[in-house]
C-alpha cells in the first residue's frame, strides 16, 4: 500500500467514528462557503490610507506619497540620493514602468542579482491593517527584486489599499490573479538571532521604502 | 530513523543545563523579551479582540483536524492543477528517501535550507550529508547552529543558546576565506558577513528547502513566515523547491489563514505581523522569469494519525509560535537541548512522546510545574499542563518512572484526581513557601532542589497558586 493510502485510510477510519463521511463533506462545504473568523477594528479602520502609512513606518518602512505615477522618476531619483546610492535602479516589466521618463535614472529591467544596490516592484495591494505591502510575482514584478536588492522601494496605488486581509483576498480573487506567489511584506528584513539583538537587514532589504500614488 | 534524541538522559542534561554559564548568561538575556513583547502586542490588539481571535483560532483547526482527509484530498487536487507533487510520508525515513530522490534527479550537491522543524524531524541533514550531499542552513540562527554541530535550542530562536563571543569565534573558524585580522567587533558586522557568506550560497544550491506554516487547501499555496528573508531566497533561487510540512498544517482558506496569522506574530515575537508572509503555488510559470522549475511538497504523518482520535489530537493544534516556551519557567532554567530532541519546552513535552514513543520522550512530561502559564499563552488553547499529566500517567502504567518518582507520583495522582484536594493541597505548600521567601520575594536556595536554585533564584510565590490567582483576576 501506498504511503498515500496507508495515512488516508487511517484518517477516514478515525475520523468516520465521529461524524460521518457524508456529514463531515457537509461541514467542510458549508465551512468554505463562509471562510474566515472575526475581522479586529484594525482592519475595519475608516481611513485605510492613513493608518497604512502609520503601521508600514512602525514596521521601520518609509513611505511617501506621490501625486501620480509620473512623479515616481523624480521622487524616486531624490530617494536614491538620499541614501547615496547610484542613481540606477532595476525592476521588472510592469506596464507602469514602462511608460515612464526615467530622466537621468540608470534602469535596467530583470530579475534580481546577488549585488543591486536598488529594486522597484509595483505591490498590487496595500493592507491597512498591518502596514503590508502585497506582491505577485511574474515578469512584471520578479519576485527576487523583492528580496535581492539592499533598498527595495515599492509603489501602491492608494486605491489599492485596502482595510483588512479578507477585503484584500476578496480584491485578489476579483482581478483574476494566480501568481506562482503572492508576497506580503511588512517592513524591512531584520533578525535578532545575534545576540538577542534585533538588526534590520538580514537576507533581504536592509531599508523598504513604499511611494503610496494618490 | 527520525533524528536520535537524548530525551532519556534527560535529568542528566538538565543537569549539565544548569552548570553552563554561558548557556545560563544567553537564557537570562532573553527570559524577559519575549513575555513582554506578547503581553505588549495583545494589549495593543485591545485584550477582547486578541482573545476572541484564540477562540476562533481553536475553532478553525479543530474544524479542520475533524475533517482533515477531505482537506487533504482538495489539497492534494489543487498542488496537482498547478503543476507541484505531493509526497507522503509515513515516516521519518520515507520522508528522507523522497528527499533524497528528489536531490539524486536534480543531480543536487548542494542543497539550501529554510528553516524547517520538519526537516529537523527528519534528520534531513545528516542523511544528506551520509549520502554526499551538504545541506546548507540559511536562516542566521541555524546556520550558527550548524557551524557549531548542534541542533536548534528553541523553534523560532534557534541559537537563543549562542553568546555572542561565541558567534564570533565561529565566523573565524568557517570563514576562512576573509581576513584573518578583520575587526568583528559589533553585532553589524557579523550579521553582514554572515550575509555576504549565505547569499553566495543562495546562487550555488540547485534545491532549497523549506517548511510551511500553513497549506491551504483551496488554493493548494503553502505559507513561510519569516522576518530574514532567507526562506525566499532558497524556494525561488534554486532550480527545485522541496516545501516539508506535516500534515495539520492545511487550514481551508486564505481567510483562514488570516485567522492564524492575526495570533501567530503576536504570539511568537510580538510583532503585528512577521516581515515576510510568502504564499507559494507550484513551479515557475510559463511566463515567470524567476523561481523554481520543480515544487514538490513532503506531507509528513511519523505519527500524527495516530494522535487523531486521542486525548493529544488536541495537540495537533499548534502552530509553532513558540509562546508555551517562551514562558516556561522549566525551559527557562535548563534551556532546549536538556530536552533531547527536536521540540522542547511545554509543546515539545507533551509531542515527543507522541512522536518518537512514551519509551523515549516519557520523562518529559514530568519537567513542569504545572504551573499553567503555557496554556494561559497558547494561542491555539491547547490543554497542554491536562496532556502532559495524562502522558505522566501512561508513563506510569508502563512502570517507566524511575522507583522514587513513582512513589511520589502515586500520592500526587491520588491527590491530582480529586481536584478540590490538589488546590487545598498545593496551596498550603504555595503559601508556606511564600510566607517563608517574602522578605527578599526570591529563594536563593531550597532545600532538596539546590539542583534548581544553583542555576537561579527561585522567585518566591506571590502568596497564592496561581490557579487562585488567575480565578481572582489577578493573572491573564
Ligand atoms: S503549543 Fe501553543 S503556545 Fe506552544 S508553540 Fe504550539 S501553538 Fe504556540
Amino acid at each position: 500500500m501506498s504511503g498515500r493510502d496507508e495515512i488516508m485510510q487511517k484518517l477516514t477510519r478515525t475520523l468516520d467514528q465521529g461524524d460521518g463521511r457524508a456529514a463531515r463533506q457537509a461541514a467542510v462545504r458549508a465551512h468554505m462557503a463562509k471562510p474566515g473568523g472575526p475581522v479586529p477594528s484594525i482592519a475595519r479602520e475608516e481611513d485605510a490610507v492613513g493608518a497604512f502609512i502609520e503601521r508600514a513606518i512602525k514596521a521601520d518602512a518609509t513611505v511617501s506619497r506621490i501625486a501620480s505615477a509620473d512623479d515616481l522618476p523624480k521622487a524616486l531619483a531624490e530617494e536614491l540620493r538620499n541614501r547615496n546610492l547610484p542613481a540606477a535602479i532595476r525592476h521588472g516589466a510592469d506596464p507602469m514602468f514602462a511608460g515612464l521618463d526615467w530622466g537621468g535614472l540608470e534602469t535596467s529591467v530583470g530579475i534580481g542579482r546577488i549585488e543591486e544596490p536598488a529594486t522597484l516592484s509595483r505591490a498590487e495591494f496595500g493592507v491597512a491593517e498591518t502596514g503590508t505591502c502585497v506582491l505577485a510575482s511574474g515578469a512584471d514584478n520578479p519576485v527576487t527584486l523583492t528580496f535581492l536588492g539592499e533598498t527595495h522601494f515599492v509603489v501602491l496605488d492608494a486605491g489599492d489599499i485596502h482595510k483588512g486581509y479578507e477585503d484584500m483576498w476578496a480584491a485578489l480573487r476579483a482581478r483574476g490573479l494566480t501568481p506562482r506567489t503572492v508576497n506580503m511584506v511588512t517592513g524591512p528584513s531584520r533578525s535578532a538571532d545575534i545576540g538577542q539583538q534585533l538588526q534590520l537587514g538580514a537576507h533581504g532589504p536592509v531599508a523598504l521604502h513604499v511611494f503610496v500614488i494618490g | 530513523m527520525t533524528v536520535q534524541s537524548t530525551t532519556p538522559q534527560f535529568k542528566q542534561n538538565t543537569k549539565d543545563a544548569l552548570k553552563n554559564a554561558n548557556l545560563q548568561t544567553a537564557l537570562r538575556d532573553t527570559r524577559n523579551g519575549f513575555v513582554g513583547k506578547r503581553a505588549a502586542a495583545r494589549e495593543k490588539m485591545g485584550v477582547d479582540e486578541f482573545e476572541g481571535l484564540r477562540d476562533a483560532a481553536r475553532d478553525l483547526k479543530n474544524h479542520t483536524l475533524a475533517n482533515l482527509d477531505v482537506y487533504l484530498e482538495m489539497y492534494e487536487e489543487q498542488v496537482r492543477a498547478s503543476g507541484g507533487h505531493v509526497h507522503w510520508a509515513k515516516t521519518a525515513e520515507d520522508a528522507q528517501r523522497i528527499v533524497l530522490d528528489i536531490c539524486r534527479k536534480a543531480d543536487a550537491k548542494t542543497v539550501n535550507k529554510g528553516k524547517t522543524m520538519i526537516s529537523e524531524e527528519c534528520g534531513i541533514n545528516d542523511f544528506l550529508a551520509e549520502n554526499g550531499i551538504k545541506p546548507v542552513e540559511t536562516d542566521l540562527g541555524e546556520y550558527i547552529i550548524q557551524l557549531r554541530g548542534e541542533h536548534p535550542s528553541h523553534i523560532i530562536a534557534p541559537a537563543v543558546h549562542v553568546t555572542v563571543p561565541e558567534v564570533r569565534d565561529e565566523f573565524r573558524k568557517a570563514h576562512t576565506h576573509l581576513d584573518a585580522d578583520r575587526n568583528l567587533d559589533g553585532l553589524d558586522t557579523l550579521l553582514k558577513e554572515a550575509r555576504g557568506v549565505l547569499r553566495e550560497k543562495y546562487f550555488e544550491a540547485e534545491v532549497g528547502i523549506t517548511g510551511a506554516n500553513m497549506l491551504i487547501a483551496e488554493t493548494g499555496q503553502s505559507i513561510i513566515v519569516t522576518n530574514e528573508g532567507n526562506g525566499d531566497l532558497s524556494q525561488s533561487l534554486p532550480r527545485v523547491h522541496i516545501v516539508m510540512a506535516s500534515l495539520e498544517k492545511i487550514v481551508p482558506t486564505l481567510e483562514d489563514s488570516a485567522t492564524i496569522l492575526r495570533v501567530l506574530a503576536r504570539s511568537a515575537t510580538g510583532q503585528d505581523m512577521s516581515v515576510y508572509t510568502t504564499f507559494s503555488s507550484g513551479p515557475r510559470r510559463a511566463t515567470d522569469p524567476d523561481g523554481p522549475e520543480e515544487y514538490h511538497v513532503v506531507l509528513l504523518d511519523n505519527g500524527r494519525t495516530d494522535m487523531i482520535g486521542t486525548e493529544f489530537q488536541d495537540m495537533l493544534r499548534c502552530i509553532r509560535c513558540g509562546a508555551c516556551i517562551n514562558h516556561c519557567p522549566v525551559y527557562q532554567t535548563v534551556g532546549g537541548h536538556a530536552y533531547g530532541w527536536v521540540y522542547p519546552g511545554p509543546m515539545g513535552s507533551v509531542l515527543t512522546p507522541s512522536l518518537i514513543g512514551v519509551e523515549e520522550g516519557g520523562q518529559l512530561p514530568n519537567a513542569s510545574t504545572f504551573c499553567g502559564r503555557c496554556e494561559s499563552v497558547c494561542p491555539m488553547r491547547i490543554p497542554l499542563p491536562k496532556m502532559m499529566r495524562h502522558w505522566r500517567e501512561r508513563e506510569f502504567e508502563k512502570n517507566l518512572t524511575p522507583s522514587a518518582m513513582r512513589y511520589g507520583l502515586k500520592a500526587w495522582a491520588f491527590v491530582a484526581k480529586r481536584p478540590w484536594l490538589y488546590r487545598v493541597k498545593t496551596r498550603a505548600a504555595i503559601m508556606a513557601l511564600g510566607l517563608l521567601g517574602r522578605r527578599k520575594g526570591r529563594f536563593a536556595a531550597l532545600p532538596l532542589a539546590s539542583g534548581w536554585t544553583g542555576g537561579r533564584d527561585m522567585p518566591a510565590p506571590e502568596g497564592d497558586t496561581f490557579m487562585a490567582q488567575w480565578k481572582a483576576g489577578k493573572r491573564p
